[in-house]
């Protein structure tokens, strides 16, 4: 067997509570974004582009969605007789009476998986980030140094890195150094390096960590496996990346991110990266070009294969098959696969969730909100009543029942609809 | 599910289809890119594929290569599995044949090993040339319910277009009761789609009569007419041959106008996703500030800061600031440089127009090409694959711009006047 040197863990088990209704019915790797991709295309685009072919995904929750977007891994061109993905779903056997109960759980659960490929080493990745990585560059560091454990960081604003794992990295290289301190999610952080949840461990040490951590009662590669190793005093390094990090954990941040795609210069070069994603889900291959109609007008957007615009969009983000009919008038707004928009509809900082119609006249959002939340979120199979104004920062749970919408035909700022 | 018995489809994909001048340089007709993302043949093989069918032979002959890989394993059309297939037939040497098909009774008779390999009960025989929607489960049902010998697919065309196909004249039961091969004098209106079904016995000893019988349309079918049971199957639709320029710009068009009758999606038309370096693998089109788009097609993998107005654009088409792209079909990962002006034109893959260029300059459309009077003649101008057009160049109308094309010339006064080629 030609034995991959580098074996990859991909963590996609989470649902992440604050996307709310995005993840009610699939993880938040599964999550669309960018206009025709998931958020675990990120991941797996990067470990195409890094030559790393032996690749586990460790999923969870509702976990169908992934499954299916996955297929047979071949939109990364993962098959082949020293290539794959394997979804490795929880289980119970005779010694694992439990679900997978944290990362590092998931990981140790799958000791024979690894133990199997034998490689030199193992990547451990989130698979709920927006970024462009090289991991070659990193598990060469990580060799150079003969490091047990090279986790990577990128510099965040003192205000945010209370929210990550941060670190105190040793200025010994250009690109990393020894890890001086690590807390997760501290209250005063000492640094400002922000984990990025890429974990590059030597196999022997994971092990061994792994297994003296199910002694405790949390199983955390942050919170519990690093200030182990810290503690412990292995061989733990800070690697030092610098380029776009994005993401996506509150709806805000979703937004947020995803404007990144936009503009003539954008933060989020789909096309640079090399972004892959499986054109067989939801038959994405078989839609036919953007159908931009007489009246249609798309003004800093963006719009995959499918859509028929003969409406005004403005600065939005329009997956396969949504439908912006002619006087409606989308802005600032995301719209996954075929949302449909009738007449008169006004959406402004929305993320719709799949197959929502707007009925006409639909008002969501306004051109000016106020703080806190300002973006409103739809879930997925909603049609939402002929003339009903949802205000700014609102959230409607997926699938509404026609006769549970408020029959004022408004929600207002900031309110949830169950 | 299909309600017709076992089938095998014939699709007769080998013509030049010289008519398309440099766009079948390096590729035969049935591979011509069209409607962004497909491939004219796309049309033909998801029509087999809707109608329940699941055993194709393609008849190639010309230029086959970018046909053989559009084709692949058939997998887009889902013509892979235990008991589904689809086989890429060229020609042969036999022992006493000479190699190329004489016509399209020809064509079928040397591929007999392979119909009799595959047991049917049916052959239904396709071109791969034609832009349509068609059911040939309900043909193949129609066909046994007239217990029929020969069915052939029909639908009225106008008078003047008749000399170019075969014309029937039909009883009160569809049976085709005469029959002119692209007749002079028109008696009827009713054209042969080039689509029939016959019964595998009966076409095996038809074919096997006379060796000169070559084709369809001039030998056979008239023979059988008076021998045979041979009936119409009436075709209500929408349906081009994309022989010529002007049809096949004018059948791209139609698919941005309103009520035209095309609609590939709706149609259930299927592209290969996978073929030539994967060109569905496109992150979305992006619609810059300053730019316009109306009237058109944009595929994924565009980029649009200039104004583009009905025109069809294949994947990764950038049109940059300032540039103007109207009435326009373009295929892949062409470049129109700012300010440049792209009007009345078909170009493409990898066409480079240079800033400020103009294709298309002149009201003067009527100015027939000098060497093909007969290709271009509407004001349709065409670039041939990877033809650098450098800045500020300057191409009328009816021109043809060769593959590779890439002096420095045409700029300042220096025009390639209307009709003229480079």
């Amino acid at each position: 067997m030609l034995r991959p040197s580098t074996l990859a863990m991909i963590l996609a088990g989470g649902r992440v509570d604050e996307l709310g209704v995005l993840t009610h019915y699939r993880p938040k790797s599964a999550v669309p974004f960018g206009g025709f991709a998931r958020v675990i295309d990120f991941p797996l685009s990067n470990l195409l582009h890094s030559g790393i072919e032996r690749i586990a995904i460790l999923s969870q929750y509702r976990s169908y969605s992934l499954i299916n977007h996955i297929g047979t891994g071949a939109a990364w061109d993962m098959i082949g007789r020293n290539r794959g993905i394997s979804i490795l779903p929880p289980f119970k056997d005779y010694d694992n009476p439990h679900w997978y109960r944290g990362s590092a759980d998931a990981v140790f659960q799958n000791l024979d998986y690894i133990q199997y490929y034998g490689p030199s080493q193992i990547l451990v990745l989130s698979g709920d980030h927006i970024y462009q990585m090289d991991y070659r560059k990193m598990i060469r560091y990580h060799n150079e140094h003969n490091a047990d454990l090279t986790a990577a960081f990128v510099e965040v604003p003192a205000e945010s890195a209370s929210r990550f794992g941060v670190a105190e990295i040793a200025d010994d290289f250009d690109d990393g150094g020894r890890m001086l301190s690590y807390e997760e999610k501290p209250v005063n952080p000492k640094g400002r390096w922000a984990s990025l949840t890429v974990f590059c461990f030597r196999p022997s040490v994971l092990f061994e960590v792994l297994k003296k951590n199910q002694q405790g009662n949390s199983y955390e590669f942050g919170r519990d496996i690093i200030p182990m190793m810290m503690r412990e005093r292995f061989n733990v390094h800070g690697y030092k990346f610098r380029g776009y990090w994005g993401y996506t954990r509150t709806i805000d941040e979703y937004w947020q991110t995803s404007m990144d795609l936009l503009g003539p210069d954008p933060k989020i070069d789909l096309e640079a990266w090399g972004i892959r994603t499986n054109l067989a889900h939801r038959n994405i291959a078989d839609r036919q070009p953007v159908k931009i109609g007489t009246h249609g007008s798309l003004e800093n957007s963006m719009a995959y294969n499918g859509c028929i615009i003969d409406g005004t969009v403005r600065n939005s983000i329009l997956f396969p098959g949504v439908r912006v009919m002619a006087g409606a008038e989308v802005n600032d707004s995301i719209l996954f696969f075929d949302n449909t928009v009738h007449q008169g509809v006004r959406l402004n900082r929305v993320v719709s969730d799949v197959n929502t119609v707007f009925n006409d006249n639909v008002r969501v959002g306004a051109p000016q909100c106020e703080k806190p939340s300002r973006v409103s979120v739809i879930g997925w199979n909603n049609s939402v009543p002929e003339g009903f104004h949802i205000g700014c920062g609102c959230r409607v749970a997926p699938r509404i029942d026609a006769a549970k919408w408020p029959k004022n035909n408004a929600l207002p700022d900031g309110e949830e609809l169950q | 599910m299909r309600e017709s018995g076992d089938a095998l489809v014939l699709l007769l994909a080998g013509g030049i289809g010289s008519r398309l001048n440099l766009l079948v340089g390096h590729r035969a007709k049935p591979a011509v890119p069209f409607g962004g993302i497909y491939r004219i043949i796309d049309f033909s093989l998801s029509n087999v594929m809707n109608s329940g069918l699941t055993k194709v032979g393609v008849l190639t002959q010309y230029k086959p290569l970018s046909l053989m890989s559009h084709i692949g394993d058939g997998a887009a059309w889902d013509f892979t599995g235990r008991t589904r297939g689809i086989k890429i037939l060229p020609p042969r040497t036999g022992e006493q044949d000479s190699d190329w098909y004489k016509g399209t009774a020809d064509a079928i008779r040397q591929n007999i090993d392979f119909i009799l390999a595959n047991p049917s009960e049916q052959v239904v025989v396709l071109s791969g040339d034609h832009i349509y929607r068609m059911d040939f489960d309900a043909m193949l049902s129609y066909h046994q319910h007239k217990r029929a010998d020969i069915t052939i697919g029909m639908m009225v065309v106008p008078k003047r277009d008749i000399h170019q196909f075969g014309s029937g004249i039909i009883d009160n039961d569809n049976r085709v009761v005469d029959w002119e091969e692209k007749p002079k004098v028109p008696r009827t209106n009713l054209a042969s789609m080039g689509i029939y079904v016959f019964d595998t016995a009966y076409l095996l000893r038809t074919l096997a009569r006379d060796r000169k019988e070559a084709d369809f349309g001039m030998d056979i079918i008239p023979r059988a007419i008076n021998e045979d049971r041979v009936y119409a199957y009436p075709f209500y639709g929408y349906w081009r041959d994309v022989g010529t320029i002007q049809s096949y710009w004018e059948t791209n068009m139609d698919i941005i106008r309103e009520n035209s009758g095309i609609s590939p999606e709706d149609w259930e038309i299927r592209p290969n996703p996978e073929y030539g370096g994967r060109p569905m693998d496109r992150a979305p089109a992006r619609f810059l500030d300053g730019g316009k788009v109306a009237s058109s097609l944009i595929s994924a993998g565009c980029v649009i800061e200039g104004t583009v107005i009905n025109s069809v654009l294949s994947p990764g088409v950038r049109v940059k600031k300032g540039a103007v792209v109207t009435n326009a079909v373009i295929f892949d990962d062409a470049v129109i440089g700012e300010n440049a002006v792209v009007d009345l034109a078909i170009l493409d893959k990898r066409v480079q127009v240079g800033a400020g260029a103009v294709v298309g300059i002149g009201d003067n459309l009527t100015f027939a090409n000098k060497d093909f009077p007969k290709h271009l003649y509407t004001g349709i101008s065409l670039i041939g694959k990877e033809a650098k057009i450098f800045a500020n160049a300057r191409i009328g109308r009816n021109c043809i711009v060769n593959f590779g094309y890439s002096d420095d010339s045409f700029s300042g006064q220096d025009v390639l006047a209307d009709g003229q080629s480079a």
